[in-house]
């Protein structure tokens, strides 16, 4: 869900990086009052996984591919909606200025869509649907399958603004393709939370109450 | 529970494989976006299968464009050990990036080991 440089016009993408802009900001806020220091190689190895899982390009049918987005996978292992922001704003940045892919004028609306967006309904619906249904990691995959298909839908929005979709017709191509795209990332994601979270289990602080949480943050 | 040593040489090994297998096994296929616009533009139906010849039109809007060193993920004209380059080189600096971004932006000078 890259957008390219030429699919949103020069004025619209500053809007969008102003945005942009403003959560990374938040998201150095985070790091910085958040962040221990024993946790600084799990966030970089998080997003040296995420970038190389997003180069993964698997077929979902109807003549497409899709791969993971990863900011479900950041903010729910790390705990903050921020936390997405912090590592897919990096990766990003490395995807567009060396690997091309995502433009450099519309990376300001690629940060927001799967950084963003993708971090926020990640997190809340994990939370949202945790409290609900308690498997910490089915709701991770459910809430990975939302971070996937609103980031999407948010997409071609941007890109009706931009005259450069229908309305309809793009939210209905990029509201059928994410939703097939979504599901790979709701099946990794929840491996991947699994996987994590029994490797480390005092990153687990979905099961941890607020004082055992303030007492891991500190240490 | 994993020290932090081997958690990160973990990741970075199962970055690495899924990068490698990315390079041989990954779907040529267009993505959701690119499937979208392809669609909009008249050369896919909304289920069907992407013709080979379907060409994806970047320049909607007039204005700014830029060429990476690595676009497509592939140093131009190297095959395969070019896009394994390319993997390595991405998965390499994500790592040194944002362990230097968060090292800096969490106020810590250095991790601690193990």
């Amino acid at each position: 869900m890259h957008i390219p440089d030429g699919f949103i016009p020069l004025l619209q993408t500053i809007i969008y990086w102003i945005i942009a802009l403003l959560f990374i900001a938040l998201a150095l806020r985070w790091a910085r009052k958040e962040l221990s220091e024993e946790k600084v190689p799990i966030v970089a190895v998080l997003a040296a996984a995420i970038f190389a899982i997003q180069a993964f390009n698997l077929p979902v049918g109807m003549g497409t591919s899709g791969h993971l987005v990863g900011g479900a996978l950041a903010a729910i292992i790390l705990g903050s909606p921020y936390a997405a922001v912090f590592i897919l704003s990096i990766v990003l940045i490395i995807q567009g200025v060396i690997f091309g892919d995502g433009g450099i004028t519309t990376m300001g609306a690629n940060i927001v869509n799967m950084g963003v967006i993708g971090g926020f309904v990640g997190f809340y619906a994990f939370t949202g649907f945790k409290s609900a249904i308690k498997n910490p990691y089915v709701s991770a995959g459910i809430a990975a399958w939302f971070a996937c298909v609103i980031p999407a839908l948010a997409a071609s929005v941007e890109l009706w603004i931009a005259g450069t979709f229908p309305l309809v017709g793009g939210m209905i191509a990029m509201g059928t393709y994410h939703a097939a795209i979504g599901v790979i990332e709701a099946v990794i994601t929840a491996v991947a939370v699994y996987l994590i979270w029994h490797a480390r289990p005092e990153l687990d602080w979905s099961t941890m109450s607020q004082a055992e949480a303030g007492r891991v943050t500190a240490a | 529970m994993m020290e932090t040593k081997h958690f990160v040489i973990a990741g970075i090994a199962i970055a690495v494989i899924i990068g490698l297998v990315a390079i041989f096994f990954a779907s040529a296929d267009p993505d959701g976006l690119e499937s979208s616009a392809l669609v909009l533009q008249g050369d896919k139906t909304l289920t069907g299968e992407t013709p080979p010849d379907a060409e994806l039109a970047e320049d909607v809007h007039d204005g700014f464009s830029y060429e990476s060193p690595m676009p497509d993920y592939e140093l131009p004209d190297t095959g395969i050990p070019g896009q394994v380059i390319a993997m390595l080189d991405g998965i390499g600096i994500s790592f040194i990036i944002v362990l230097g971004v968060a090292r800096v932006a969490s106020g810590k000078k250095e991790a601690k080991n193990g």
